[in-house]
């Protein structure tokens, strides 16, 4: 009930005279959903292609190989997901919780720790881990973790403090509790902010991610240290490529998953 | 009369001033020592750089020192970070000289894979060929070998009964947890590191027995045993004796040869020919005991890389007091 009240405030996707056609704009959509994969799997296609017509030497065909590009893929991709998760499980009830009028007080020394974090430069998170807790995954994660903790908070935060006050009167008017509140109004309401956030600490993380070789924690920072290292461009570029497309693929993904999240009607 | 805000001014700005002028004091004139019979390079000036490890650093400066004392004026650019923006560096004109290793050269900028045994081979390859391809002059190398090598602490070498790399190989193959190795990406890729190493001694260390980290690192990862107990090392670095380590037997003979030698461009080459002859005399000096020595004093003992160069060539005699 709450939500059909909301439901016609909070719509703004009617549909305009000019293309009521619900076939075109259907189209449109698919198209530009469609674009980024499309477009991603050009930049793979040309960078292999480009990899294939060279004459790679011993060294450069150490690193560029299937083994090697796939084990630093997945250890990138454990470290985003495990970090982003971890994020997510530290950040989103945190944040609920400083927008509760008790712990709001709280806010901004939570904040400005979440802010620290992202301000140290990630090397030095690595670095300053690395002298108190030693290297590996493990560090890596944790490093990943503080540094892309703000943006879920954040907007977490937000989200939940610019749902309009009278809505959430209106629920405890129809007799809901402050719980059910929360989880019928509150946070269906800010779930778009929240994605949004997430997926911003998502991209961070595909980016940061690439520091991880300095941990010994691997992933595609692997390849473009070496290649940087031993001066061979093929491997930097493919190390360096594969990172940005991985974070536009992530991109990509969190936007879909924004899509299929956000509750209907708002 | 001068309000206090322009008088905190005027001493801020002189402060600036002084202190200016007392670092250009740090990089002015030296005493002439025995170098100076070897050659004179007054009124000519060099931009002097190096990589940003230890060695790399005292090499910078004793250079700088030693081409000062003879009437050079020198600039210096120490502790570029990595051999690819040093040598960016001397090529694009940046720098005039840094000390490069002839098997860096070889395999990373010359783009060979299989390094030359020989030392004096190695070192007229290189000098050869960037001469030719790259106008560089190499000017004479330093006796000391920066060569890879695998080390170990010495109470664990005891224990786990390495002496030698062949008895390394047989660990890995037979245990290869008890044989869990630090490597550097560098040391990973290159024909002259890890793969011609298992190649030469027939071994296959499993990529989860190995930790990849920075070079620098990997002293302090093997004298803790965390997370490794062999470590790729450099034979000259001064943490292999503080730290208790020691360097297993390269048996087979399978790394190369590193000898490091100033390279300059063939314009400033052609402008300064005495600068050959003053590096003739400094780097013949430059043997493994002397810069295992100067790398201590600054990695263990804890001096400024300066300090330590200027004490060596003052010992010396070649640069005066």
């Amino acid at each position: 009930m709450a939500t059909t009240v909301l439901a016609s405030r909070g719509s703004r996707e009617q549909p305009s005279g000019r293309d009521n056609v619900p076939g075109r704009s259907a189209l449109r959509t698919t198209a530009g959903l469609l674009f980024t994969p499309i477009l991603l799997s050009a930049v793979c296609l040309a960078l292999f292609a480009y990899l294939g017509s060279r004459d790679l030497d011993d060294i450069e065909r150490r690193s560029i190989n299937a083994e090697v590009i796939g084990r630093s893929l997945v250890e990138h991709l454990r470290l985003v997901a495990l970090s982003t998760v971890i994020v997510v499980v530290i950040a989103v009830p945190l944040g609920i919780l400083l927008t509760r009028p008790g712990p709001r007080r709280l806010a901004p020394v939570f904040l400005a720790l979440a802010n620290i974090g992202q301000a140290v430069p990630s090397v030095g998170l690595l670095v300053l881990l690395a002298v108190t807790a030693g290297i590996g995954f493990s560090q890596a994660v944790v490093a990943l973790v503080v540094y892309s903790l703000l943006p879920v908070l954040r907007n977490t935060m937000i989200g939940l403090q610019r749902v309009d006050r009278t809505l959430i009167d209106a629920g405890r008017g129809m007799g809901l509790t402050r719980t059910a509140v929360l989880f019928r109004v509150e946070l269906p309401l800010a779930i778009p902010v929240m994605l949004a956030g997430i997926r911003v600490a998502l991209i961070i993380n595909v980016g940061t991610a690439t520091l991880a070789v300095f941990t010994n924690a691997g992933g595609l920072g692997t390849l473009i240290e070496t290649g940087i290292v031993l001066n061979r461009i093929t491997i930097l570029l493919t190390g360096s490529i594969l990172a940005a497309v991985l974070a536009l693929a992530v991109d990509w993904l969190a936007g879909l998953a924004e899509r299929l999240l956000r509750p209907r009607g708002l | 009369m001068a309000s206090s805000s322009t008088r905190r001014r005027v001493t801020m700005i002189l402060a600036a001033v002084l202190l200016s002028a007392s670092c250009s004091l740090g990089t002015g004139p030296i005493a002439p020592g025995s170098l100076s019979a070897a050659g004179s390079l007054a009124g000519a000036s060099f931009t002097v750089g190096s990589k940003e490890f230890t060695e790399q650093e005292i090499l910078c400066h004793i250079t700088s020192l030693a081409l000062r004392s003879v009437g050079a004026t020198v600039t210096e650019k120490c502790g570029l970070a990595g051999s690819n923006t040093a040598r960016t560096a001397l090529t694009s004109g940046g720098i005039d000289l840094y000390w490069e290793y002839t098997g860096t050269a070889w395999i990373s900028f010359l783009q060979h894979t299989r390094p030359i045994t020989d030392p004096a081979e190695q070192y007229k390859a290189v000098a050869q060929e960037d001469l030719a391809k790259n106008h560089l002059v190499w000017l004479d190398p330093a006796p000391f070998n920066s060569t890879y090598a695998l080390a170990v602490k010495s109470d664990t070498a005891r224990s786990l009964g390495v002496r030698t790399i062949s008895d390394y190989a047989r660990l890995v193959t037979t245990n290869p947890a008890a044989a869990s190795t630090c490597v550097a990406s560098e040391f990973v890729s290159r024909d002259d590191g890890l793969p011609g190493l298992e190649k030469a001694y027939g071994f296959e260390i499993p990529h989860a027995n190995t930790a990849t980290l920075n070079e620098e690192a990997i002293y302090h990862a093997v004298a803790t045993a965390n997370p490794c107990v062999v470590g790729e090392a450099i034979a000259t670095d001064g943490r292999i004796e503080g730290l208790g380590l020691t360097l297993l037997e390269d048996d087979k003979h399978f790394f190369p040869v590193y000898n490091p030698a100033p390279v300059v461009p063939q314009s400033v080459s052609q402008a300064h020919p005495q600068l050959a002859k003053v590096i003739h005399v400094l780097a013949a000096a430059l043997d493994t005991k002397t810069i295992r020595e100067l790398n201590e004093k600054v990695d263990i003992e804890g001096q400024d890389e300066s300090m330590a160069a200027q004490a060596w060539l003052e010992d010396k005699g070649f640069i005066g007091k």
